[in-house]
């Protein structure tokens, strides 16, 4: 039962900051279909801004700069760079943003160094919310994921019940006609790019002061959000919730698991063939939790390739 | 077909690449096995990428399950379960590499475009993702490690050895992938790429076609693999790792990933670059992906497309115009690249823990540091007068390069009367030019 209830409720906060991370993409490469590779290196940005402005100024203060300037970063990355290469593709968009990752991380670890920076979040929120099995419930991680559904809410309000939102899902669609109908095409698209960078700079301001703050802390995620992307479907908001969700449980209810194949078969009493064979039929679940994600990818893709809440294929 | 010109072109090339050993030191040796390796790596990419339009985002997985074959393969002989020789063992990448293309394959051609490439994705992570934990086979984080056997005469001990090994196996796949690119499925590929449709429409198979050339694009993905195996004599899982799929896409992107040999190129070259930088600078890759955003801003066709474009479109006598101003540009790049070189480099190295120390031991004084073998106070006129100048005198010439080159460019392409018209010269010649040469960096 204690494992039941922590696994849950770590795999929603850790899904909920998945999707913190990933809503921005859902936006971009969902909507404007620019491969996004530099998304999570946006997050490494906005924690990193944060780190600097608490000392400054307070923690308060690198929370609601974080995401203008990752905002700001991203108009002169879409206004100056993307916008150059679109109509060479795919490939282009992906290999400019895999160099812009490379430069983003650089030049932070010019200034930060290679070490971990100590990004704390202010002691007043660093207290118990509850204490659940005796352990201590720490209330950072519910203020965590009360930000994502915050995020959640506003951003599927603007997408469904707004003028602007309408513009937004209309130019998905049919680009040339939005642009006959008067609307201003590019700067749509500067704004959602800018918009998508700007939630990754605030996950990484709020998700910053909990989790360490590193030069890896983009690679860990750099492709996981393409991951929740694809498989909760191209510019579905709602997808990316649920498809963060339940990378987020699978991940923390596989973690303690220690059933391999071989269990599996064992049931049918088939356990000493199985356990001879070795190699995949012996990994243990829990060594391989960081495989689930793409697996459940790799199933989404094959029999669902528009992803759970997508509509286009 | 071919002309003349160009098997005399590969011919002085191959004759190179067999005297270079002679003239290289050992470092560098083994600089030019590993560029070679990139080389076939991104030839394979780009048979599944340039010819069939299928942007794999996983190669790495049939590249590091070549190296693994290979490596098993080694261990086997080195136990003496039973004799191979070693030149052959290629051919265990190379099959491993078929076998695992014509399965992942088959699943992820069901899917073109962008969700080709997560497909791809996807099944590369996995790998990457199982590898440290799967120790019969991937020898878990460690990886697995061998010697290379004696056979046929050789010891293999050395790296000429292990060069002339890599270099037949290069020359022999090159020449396998050019005259695969001749045959019907090669032509299909082509086809494949630009209009699925009208090729299902024709009656073939297309899930076929491209399961096929994806494998054998895996094939000798494997066969890199497998060199790479040879030259190091050990793998481990990071073979597998997003980043080493993403480099070979980047290598042939910078390249030119729309010409045969561009690729090779490209690889060679940022393998070579990577090779000498990263023993330099600590931010060596800061410089890399400075390159990566240059060369996708202004030379969107890669190198290979650039050198092709100087082919066809300048005129026999039109050089003359154009090597002035690209003199001037490179004189530009040059002045833009040290100025930002300067400001990295010192920010790195005032920004440094030792820094931090000997201004401690100072009392908090601003101590000179310690730069290209030479000592600049911090906050002395000189030391900001000269990124200040660098930057400023490229920064005012920059406009001027590119007014000139341009018009240089047009008097170079300028057609004799007569001639039909081609598409209308690229206004981004100059700075094209400038990124090419690996220079163009504007802070």
């Amino acid at each position: 039962m204690e494992y039941i209830v922590v696994s849950l409720l770590n795999g929603v906060v850790h899904g909920l900051l998945l999707f913190m991370v990933s809503a921005g993409l859902t936006l971009i490469f969902g909507m404007m279909g620019v491969l996004n590779f530099a998304h999570a290196w946006f997050y490494m940005l906005g924690a990193y801004v944060g780190f600097t402005l608490t000392r400054l100024g307070g923690f308060w203060l690198g929370l609601a700069f974080a995401p203008i300037v990752a905002g700001l970063a991203g108009v002169l990355v879409e206004r100056y760079m993307l916008r150059r290469v679109h109509k060479f593709g795919h490939a282009h968009e992906l290999l400019l943003t895999f160099g812009l990752a490379f430069i983003i991380e650089e030049v932070i670890k010019l200034f930060y160094g290679d070490a971990l920076v100590s990004y704390q979040m202010p002691n007043y929120m660093r207290f118990a919310a509850f204490t659940i099995f005796e352990t201590n419930y720490p209330f950072y991680r519910l203020f965590m994921g009360a930000v994502a559904l915050a995020m959640f809410a506003v951003l599927y309000l603007l997408l469904t019940r707004t003028r602007v939102g309408i513009v937004v899902r209309a130019a998905t669609y049919r680009p040339t006609t939005v642009e006959a109908l008067g609307h201003n095409l590019p700067v749509v698209y500067m704004a959602v790019f800018a918009g998508g960078s700007a939630l990754a700079g605030l996950a990484g301001a709020v998700a910053g002061a909990f989790y360490p703050t590193g030069p890896n802390m983009a690679v860990d995620f750099g492709t996981l959000v393409f991951v929740v992307v694809v498989i909760g479907g191209l510019g579905s908001v709602v997808g990316a919730l649920i498809a963060s969700l339940m990378i987020g449980l699978f991940i923390s209810f596989s973690v303690g698991l220690n059933v391999s194949i071989a269990d599996l078969f064992g049931l049918v009493g088939l356990g000493p063939w199985a356990n001879d064979l070795g190699g995949l039929f012996t990994l243990q679940l829990s060594t391989i939790a960081n495989s689930m994600p793409f697996l459940l990818m790799l199933l989404v893709l094959l029999i669902r390739p528009a992803g759970l809440m997508g509509d286009r294929q | 077909m071919i002309g003349a010109r160009t098997i005399a072109l590969l011919l002085v090339a191959l004759g190179l690449l067999i005297v270079l050993p002679l003239l290289l030191s050992p470092n560098l040796l083994n600089a030019a096995i590993k560029m070679m390796i990139a080389a076939l790596f991104a030839l394979a990419f780009t048979l599944a990428m340039g010819q069939a339009g299928m942007l794999s985002f996983g190669h790495a997985a049939y590249y590091g399950l070549g190296a693994f074959a290979a490596l098993h393969l080694m261990r086997a002989v080195e136990q003496k379960l039973f004799g191979f020789p070693t030149p052959l063992i290629p051919l265990a990448g190379a099959l491993a590499g078929f076998v695992f293309g014509l399965a992942f394959g088959w699943f992820a051609t069901q899917r073109t475009g962008v969700y080709f490439s997560m497909v791809t994705l996807a099944l590369a992570e996995l790998l990457f993702t199982l590898a440290p934990t799967w120790n019969s086979l991937f020898g878990g984080e460690s990886g697995i490690a061998t010697m290379r056997g004696p056979s046929w005469g050789m010891t293999f001990g050395s790296d000429e050895e292990v060069y002339y090994l890599t270099l037949g196996w290069f020359v022999l796949s090159a020449w396998c992938m050019w005259a695969f690119t001749r045959t019907p499925v090669g032509r299909l590929a082509l086809a494949l790429r630009d209009n699925e449709h009208r090729v299902r429409f024709l009656g073939f198979n297309t899930h076929v076609a491209r399961t096929l050339i994806f494998a054998i694009s895996c094939l000798f993905t494997g066969v890199a693999g497998a060199l790479l195996a040879i030259a190091n004599e050990a793998a481990n899982y990071t073979i597998f790792s997003a980043q080493a799929s993403a480099n070979v896409v980047l290598q042939t992107f910078i390249g030119g990933a729309g010409t045969f040999f561009g690729p090779a190129l490209g690889a060679a070259i940022m393998t070579f670059f990577a090779r000498i930088t990263s023993d330099l600078t600590r931010s060596w890759l800061l410089y890399q992906g400075l390159i990566f955003v240059l060369v996708m801003l202004f030379a969107p066709q890669g190198l290979g497309g650039l050198v092709d474009l100087h082919a066809r479109r300048v005129r026999a006598n039109g050089w003359k115009h154009l090597v002035a101003p690209y003199l001037l540009c490179l004189v530009v790049g040059v002045l833009l690249v040290a100025g930002l070189v300067f400001v990295v480099e010192s920010i790195h190295v005032v920004l440094t823990d030792a820094y931090l120390a000997k201004r401690t031991a100072a009392k908090g004084e601003w101590v000179p540091y310690e730069l290209f073998g030479r000592s600049f106070e911090p906050f002395s006129p000189l030391t900001w007068g000269i990124p200040i100048v660098l930057l400023a005198l490229g920064g005012v010439l920059l406009p001027i390069a590119r007014r000139i080159t341009a018009r240089a460019w047009l008097a170079a392409t300028r057609e004799e009367p007569g001639e039909t018209h081609a598409p209308p010269v690229a206004t981004d010649a100059a700075p094209a030019d400038a990124a090419a040469a690996g220079q163009g960096a504007r802070p």
